[in-house]
């Protein structure tokens, strides 16, 4: 499986842009490390795996809302969508707390260093998932006032379609981010390994469900329910 | 302009007539009076005399009360201007009697490099922000005002964005990159100065606390930064910052067809689905001189009132959420839910249909419609039973909201509150009932009223406002009229489709409707309608063009967000957050 590797920068330049951090493809990480020693390479891969099985399953929200996709979001919190079925149902109001913010809605030119703010305060890991045509590319708001796309500062892990997406989008996102997070490698402890974050590259839905896509061949008509 | 076009004038004449009476001691100071399809009077008059002619109307008898919007054009670009005086910018002051049900829309010409006019602030508190919003979108100074600053562009902004010669488009600019040194810039810009506010930083030697809360807090719903100076728990004093969330969708108006804004207006109170739809349609269809049949008009007023419903849920939960009560937010979103079923089931979408046409609807209803419709209803009053005692009648709410935050009529006029908000306070002013609009007249329902204006009537109301609600929308499911879902004019768009297949000449009309849109004859036009928030209002300028010369959208939350420092000055900091929960206010309804 491919993966994109991240280093923390160790020093900070003021011209540097958002997002910070180098990133870089890393084919076959995991096999590197399985050749140079079988034996440890079976082991942190069991401890990996555990400790990945852990952290996608009880991801905590941070309670963070821009426009219309947040009421969606909220949606996909309360009780016919029940969002604690997948562990998820710990909304978090400080930044601090929270594992994974999601971009619901509109990114303002006004409000992208607040984002960005917020994003710092969140103690790694973290994650981000767009949610929204607005978040992930300014949708129809190509406007003077509006971020074309919150990845222009921030790396994001899951994006989301729609204006807004159904709540059931938020949650397949959610559980495409916990397909993401199992194959991850994070360093088991400031002394193992080399500190990179890898990040598993998931390959995009709309390539993968093409297939099933195209066999719709008959589509409903409007003036029946 | 077409004979029915100026039928449409007729009515007006007679407020053109008292409006002059009105102003009779001004009268040389009235330079024009324009004739306009928004069916109120607009008077043109010289702008060193703006201040007394605003004083002298909100006195009685005029009692225009309440200064309902304010805004301005760019005029520079305009083609067509018969008649009208010179100027390079025009302000209006659209001014609203409650009394007398009547309104008067007062323009000022401004011409040269630097435009600029006597601030009304004195006049009417609420001229504060609009002359700010003015400021910074056009560049027009109100001198004598007390803080001109920009409102909805980051205080490191460059430029006026709503002036003709400003790019509309991001992509016409460089793309945007945030740099580490750019990060501190822009939050060193936004901490906050006391003494800009003219604001004590201490009093007797004790230091007062200043609380930044928002621009992301959860109890704000959105991006929404408020101030305060805190000396204790009691706030001495706030500012409200807003302009997180602008979207331009004015300066969206100026670059989209007729036809393809719909779907933007969807989005400036998104908790209101369609209801915003039919105040830009309505003012469109004045513009294009459309009558649509009685079917469309039902099946609008149908649609609104679901959304009414939907955003009074949505209010009802957070507004008790905000209270500290966890569950009523899971109950009143299985409603949605339900209502979200109705919505998706007739118009294909839950939270942005766009569902209404320029001369109609999108389609016609689906077959089966009366059942899905008639579950909603039925489902709905014993619920709202259920909420009014488990929630309304609890002890706990009612000690928390009873005496809260509450304000009188006349403070609420004051301010420009509208709706459920100026309900509260006993004031009987419903559009729906006052001026009618989409059919509104043939419908039998009341208009619930408050006593007190506080929190509680607030939310009460909401409740009741929804039983009421509902009744409208039994009524349109027992008496829906037959007929076609499309006017039949050549500028509704899109055209029957029917049409289109008739000879290649219909073919080439069809095709230019929808790629370039409807072309409408240069003037003025205007719809208030009543909002789930208050009243909204757009108020459009064509100049004879495929999309509008300028689009003003006059919405609720705008003025009643302004009002919170003149309510919350000596309140505590939870009397606060009760009433931010009952305003029932979404930040695009108020940066559009
Ligand atoms: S993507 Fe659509 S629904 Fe979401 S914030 Fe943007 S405009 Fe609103």
């Amino acid at each position: 499986m491919p993966y994109r590797l991240t280093r923390a920068e160790e020093e900070q330049e003021s011209s540097d842009r958002y997002p910070l951090g180098r990133r870089q493809s890393s084919e076959e990480y995991v096999k590197s490390q399985l050749e140079r020693n079988v034996f440890t390479g079976k082991l942190s891969d069991v401890l990996n795996s555990a400790v990945n099985w852990g952290r996608k399953n009880s991801l905590w929200p941070y309670n963070f809302g821009l426009s219309c996709c947040y009421v969606e979001m909220t949606t996909a919190f309360t009780s016919p969508h029940d969002i604690a079925r997948f562990g998820s149902e710990v909304i978090r109001a400080s930044p601090r707390q929270a594992d994974f913010m999601v971009i619901a809605g509109t990114c303002f030119i006004k409000m992208a260093p607040v984002i960005q703010q917020l994003y710092d305060q969140m103690l790694e890991p973290k994650w981000v998932i767009s949610m929204g045509s607005c978040a992930n590319s300014g949708g129809m708001y190509d406007i003077y006032s509006v971020v074309q796309g919150v990845d222009k500062f921030l790396p994001v892990d899951v994006y989301v379609a729609g204006c807004p997406p159904r709540p059931e989008a938020f949650l397949q996102a959610l559980q495409l981010l916990q397909d993401s997070i199992q194959e991850e490698r994070r360093p088991l402890s400031w002394v193992v390994g080399d500190q990179g974050v890898y990040k598993a590259e998931m390959g995009s839905q709309r390539e993968q469900k093409r297939s099933q896509r195209i066999e719709a061949t008959e589509l409903r008509t409007p003036d029946k329910l | 302009m077409s004979t029915d076009a100026l039928d449409r004038h007729a009515p007006a004449q007679s407020g053109i007539d008292r409006a002059l009476g009105l102003l009779d001691g001004f009268r040389e100071h009235i330079e024009h009076v324009q004739p306009t399809l928004t069916g109120l009077p607009v008077l043109w008059v010289r702008r060193e005399r703006i201040v007394e002619i605003l004083r002298h109307l909100k006195a009685p008898p005029a009692s225009f009360s309440m200064l309902y919007d304010l805004s301005a054009v760019d005029e520079r670009l305009r083609a067509h201007r018969d008649g009208l005086p010179a100027a390079d910018f025009t302000v209006f002051y659209h001014l609203l009697s409650v009394d007398r049900n009547e309104d008067l829309i007062i323009k000022v010409a401004l011409t040269g490099g630097d435009p600029n006019l006597p601030s009304v602030t004195r006049v009417f508190a609420n001229a504060n922000w609009y002359e700010r919003e003015i400021w910074d979108l056009f560049g027009i100074t109100a001198t004598g005002h007390p803080h001109l600053q920009r409102l909805l562009m980051p205080p490191t902004w460059h430029g006026h964005p709503l002036r003709k010669d400003y790019p509309a488009r991001a992509t016409e600019f460089d793309p945007y990159t945030l740099t580490v040194e750019g990060q501190q810039t822009e939050q060193e810009a936004l901490k906050f100065e006391p003494e800009a506010w003219g604001m004590q930083r201490e009093r007797d030697g004790s230091e007062f606390m200043f609380l930044n809360l928002g621009p992301n807090h959860p109890s704000a719903h959105g991006a929404f930064r408020i101030v305060l100076q805190l000396d204790g728990e009691e706030i001495i004093d706030c500012v409200p910052d807003i302009g997180y969330h602008h979207r331009g969708a004015e300066k969206m108006a100026e670059r989209q067809t007729w036809h393809s804004f719909i779907p933007y207006t969807d989005r400036i109170d998104y908790t209101g689905g369609v209801m915003n739809n039919l105040p830009y349609v309505l003012a469109v269809e004045k513009l294009a001189g459309i009558e649509v049949p009685d079917r469309v008009k039902t099946v609008r007023v149908m649609m609104a009132e679901m959304f009414r419903i939907s955003s009074h849920l949505l209010f009802l939960g957070t507004y008790l959420q905000d209270l500290g009560a966890m569950s009523p937010v899971f109950y009143s979103f299985t409603d949605r839910q339900r209502a979200y079923k109705v919505i998706e089931g007739i118009t294909g979408f839950r939270m942005h249909p766009a569902w209404y046409r320029i001369g109609g609807l999108a389609q016609d209803l689906p077959v089966g419609w009366q059942q899905l419709v008639q579950e909603f209803l039925d489902w709905m009053p014993p619920r709202l039973r259920e909420y009014e005692l488990a929630m309304m009648k609890n002890a706990l709410v009612r000690e928390r909201t009873r005496h809260v935050a509450a304000f009188t009529t006349t403070e609420a006029l004051e301010w420009g509150v509208t709706g459920p908000n100026l309900r509260a306070t006993g004031c009987n002013f419903d559009l729906r009932k006052q001026r009618p609009y989409s059919g509104y007249e043939n419908f039998d329902f009341e208009v619930p009223l408050g006593q007190h204006g506080d929190v509680f009537d607030r939310g009460q109301l909401r409740i009741e406002e929804m039983r009421q609600s509902l009744r409208i929308i039994q009524q349109c499911v027992d008496h829906m009229p037959a007929g076609d879902y499309k006017a039949d004019h050549p500028l509704t768009t899109p055209p029957p489709r029917e049409r289109m297949l008739q000879h290649i000449e219909t073919l080439i009309t069809h095709f230019l409707q929808v790629s370039w849109g409807p072309v409408l004859k240069p003037g003025e036009s205007l719809q208030m309608v009543e909002a789930t928030k208050g009243i909204n209002s757009y108020y459009l300028t064509s100049d004879g063009n495929n999309m509008s010369y300028r689009t003003r959208i006059r919405t609720p939350s705008f003025p009643h967000l302004q009002q919170i420092p003149s309510l919350m000055r000596g309140g505590f900091v939870p009397d606060m957050i009760a009433h931010l929960g009952s305003i029932d206010f979404v930040m695009a309804d108020v940066d559009r």
